[in-house]
């Protein structure tokens, strides 16, 4: 395996583990009743139970 | 007061449009979206506030309302804040009311009420340049000295001027703790609440605030008693026979709250505000044409021709410019790599092309931004919403719903959040299953793409707005007989009033303007260089991999006397072809051949599922991997205009026909291709099921119509 394959293997690897992060962080705001949006926003205000 | 006292907040309260948000970024440097049109405030907004004095405070912008009677969720959330009863935040140590100067007794309604709450308060008349233009004079201290000495201050926020004085009232207040004095009631009404009030005391065992009592009193809703744990039938018995007793005092127990508060802020403004009577003017003559039943929508369509005109005019050169830079950046890097065919065909392939194509309609977002900012700061947005009401109005929605659709223009999320506004549960889910349907601004680019490669060039500049304004409007044109049949045939939903304010016209803030601009520019950008950068490597990935030699040997083996670019060029594309992502395209392609879609264009509807702006770096990371070196000196444009079929019935003839460029971009005005769009509106709704309808319905309908277009156009054509 030559320095290019591997150079090439850890940019298209950093690149799905960055977007596998992400998604799986919007799904917590999510899940904690916060945007699930790229808008940036705060964490929406949520009502005592 | 120290400047290290820490935890203080202060809350920001007051009716929609009376400036709050303009006085919210003046006082904290924060910068908040600034509509003209009712409750764009939905999410909590806070910022420090340095009050003068070194003491600062944590100031929360609260959404606008008009009574302390919540009917929709986004007023609720003011009440629970006001009242401490949210999860995270504790109950303010102070509230700035803000009130339009110009219009002080209907403002005030909220302040009178809000003085329940007990509160040290701070009353700002926003708006005072307007009210001195209508020739209205109000004696501050007259007031303050009626209002138990509260500080009250003269903004106009929009002009910068009383922000200072703002911020002294706020530590005076924290500091002097004075509260506004709450009204008298009736001995009868005060019985009345007495009742309530040991009712509750007595069924949970702990006594309720004043201003929970008086929401169970007046208000037809029973969200406090639900808060309070007081449950019926107990509590319906002891609230029945209280109002029994407002009735008894000779008031309409659920007309007795705001009746008795504006008897109290009649006597109480006497003398307060003298002169006035130039109220309407130059506005109302503007209104007479902007309003007008048949001049109306003849003005709207034709600023929104114009807009998006002005658009691809003025963002012409600087994307030639963009494009230009992209080009020689590709050309530049690439001999840096030539050791390494491999990342150089990703940097320049992969990172540049599919970036930089995406990059290259930044003018025209910034320039999309600039009009839209200055439509909604000069105060046209509320008016479009008049206009657009009755066409809302015939089917079903809610007048409210305008704003979550105007939204969904920009953006489908806070469409869909802002859908909190509505009361009506039915109505609020018609409305989010309808917003997004509306062509938010991650469609621009694909129309753009298309409009400035094929349209412009075809059939020259001015029908590129004229497509641009019909792909704004295939969106709206379905989510209209979509909410009709929603609400009149599946939820049947109750017409209800669609109440306006409408705001003064008033010139737009260059600074406002600007910085929407700058926000819209970084949020493009940082989008380009964060999800777009990473998705465009795994595209590169997938249309690169796996490399077969014997791919290469065989072409090169049987192109005896080709030209050695021609070559090359035919080895690029059958490498792209036998890609994993090649092969994907290919065998999912029959579904979309109906609506004219190569195997590359597929590939890129495929890869928009969880963006959709994602379809245009794909097509630049294909067609230039697919064009090898040649597509290196031509812009993305120039490469799809000279794409033809290389098999089945349409081999030679070119891939994007009219028809199938209409049939794409229609296809992408309907489909649900926004990832956070479908998690939001399952959030929103409450469960996946009404988001999974959405996504099967809209993907379904976009296909259909995809392939109405294309088969309709080809044979027309």
């Amino acid at each position: 395996m030559n320095l290019e394959t591997v150079l090439i293997g850890a940019i298209v690897g950093a690149a799905a583990g960055w977007l596998v992060r992400r998604w799986l962080a919007a799904a917590r705001r999510r899940k904690a009743g916060g945007c699930a949006g790229d808008c940036g926003c705060a964490a929406k205000i949520q009502p005592k139970k | 007061m120290s400047a290290a006292e820490p935890g203080l907040t202060v809350a920001l309260v007051g009716n929609p449009n009376t400036g709050k948000s303009t006085l919210f970024n003046a006082l904290t440097g924060l910068r908040q979206r600034v509509g003209n049109y009712p409750g764009v405030t939905v999410a909590r907004k806070s910022g420090q506030c340095d009050c003068g004095d070194g003491t600062k405070v944590e100031l929360i912008d609260l959404p606008g309302l008009y009574s302390l009677s919540a009917a929709s969720p986004d007023e609720q959330v003011v009440i629970d804040a006001l009242s401490g009863h949210l999860a995270d935040d504790r109950r303010p140590d102070a509230v700035v009311v803000v009130i339009d100067a110009t219009n002080l007794l209907r403002n005030l309604f909220l302040a009178s009420q809000l003085s329940e709450l007990n509160l040290p308060v701070v009353l700002v008349l926003n708006q005072a340049d307007v009210a001195a233009e209508q020739g209205l004079k109000i004696n501050t201290e007259l007031l303050s000295r009626r209002l138990g000495g509260i500080p009250v201050v003269l903004t106009s926020a929009w002009k910068g001027e009383g922000i200072s004085a703002v911020r002294r009232a706020i530590g005076e207040a924290l500091r002097a703790r004075v509260r506004m004095p709450a009204v008298e009631w009736p001995p009868l009404v005060e019985e009345a609440l007495a009742d309530v009030a040991a009712g509750v005391a007595a069924d949970i065992g702990r006594a309720p605030g004043r201003a929970d009592v008086e929401r169970l009193l007046f208000d037809s809703t029973t969200s406090v008693g639900q808060r309070l744990g007081w449950a019926a039938p107990r509590r319906d018995v002891v609230i029945r026979a209280a109002r029994d007793k407002v009735r008894r005092a000779g008031y309409n127990p659920l007309a007795a709250e705001p009746l008795i508060h504006y008897e109290r802020l009649r006597k109480l403004l006497e003398g307060v505000v003298q002169g006035g009577g130039n109220r309407t003017g130059g506005s109302a003559a503007v209104d007479q044409v902007l309003l007008h039943r048949v001049l109306g929508p003849v003005v709207f369509a034709g600023i929104m021709l114009g807009m998006f005109a002005a658009v691809f005019w003025l963002a012409k050169f600087p994307m030639q410019w963009i494009s230009g830079g992209v080009d020689a950046l590709k050309l530049g890097v690439a001999p840096l790599l030539d050791g390494m065919p491999m990342l150089q065909s990703l940097v320049t392939d992969g990172m540049i092309g599919g970036v930089g194509a995406f990059l290259a309609f930044l003018p025209q977002i910034l320039i999309l931004f600039l009009f839209v900012s200055i439509l909604e700061d000069s105060g046209y947005m509320a008016r479009a919403a008049f206009i657009m009401d009755r066409l809302f109005s015939w089917c079903g929605l809610n007048g409210k719903s305008f704003v979550p659709l105007l939204s969904g223009f920009a953006c489908a999320i806070p469409g869909i959040l802002s859908t909190r506004t509505i009361e009506d549960p039915k109505a609020r889910l018609a409305t989010a299953f309808a917003v997004p349907f509306m062509s938010c601004s991650a469609r621009f680019p694909v129309y753009a793409l298309m409009c400035a490669a094929f349209i412009g060039p075809l059939y020259g500049p001015g029908w590129e707005s004229v497509v641009m304004v019909g792909m704004h409007c295939v969106g709206l044109l379905f989510a209209v007989p979509t909410a009709f049949v929603l609400t009149r045939f599946v939820l049947k939903v109750k017409p209800q009033p669609f109440v306006l304010e409408l705001p003064r016209y008033q010139m737009p803030k260059p600074r406002d303007v600007l910085w929407r601009m700058w926000q819209n520019a970084a949020e493009f950008v940082s989008r380009a260089g964060t999800v777009i950068f990473a998705i465009t490597i795994i595209v590169w990935a997938l249309s690169y991999f796996p490399r077969d030699p014997a791919v290469e040997q065989r072409i090169r083996a049987t192109a005896v006397g080709v030209a050695p670019a021609v070559v090359d060029a035919q080895v690029q594309s059958a490498y792209v072809e036998q890609s994993w992502m090649g092969r994907f395209g290919k065998s999912v392609q029959p579904i979309f051949d109906p609506c004219g879609f190569d195997w590359k264009i597929t590939v890129g509807v495929l890869a928009s599922f969880p963006a959709r702006e994602v379809i245009v770096s794909t097509l630049g990371v294909t067609y230039s991997v697919g064009e090898g070196a040649e597509a290196d000196s031509k812009h993305l444009q120039q490469v799809m205009r000279d794409a033809k079929w290389t098999e089945g019935p349409r081999v030679g003839t070119p891939i994007f026909s009219l028809a199938a460029i209409l049939a794409l971009m229609v296809f992408f005005a309907l489909c649900s291709q926004c990832g956070p769009t479908v998690a939001t509106l399952a959030q929103e709704t409450g469960g996946w099921k009404w988001a999974a309808i959405s996504f099967v319905y809209m993907t379904a309908l976009a296909w259909l119509m995809a392939v109405a277009v294309y088969q309709g156009v080809s044979r027309l054509a």
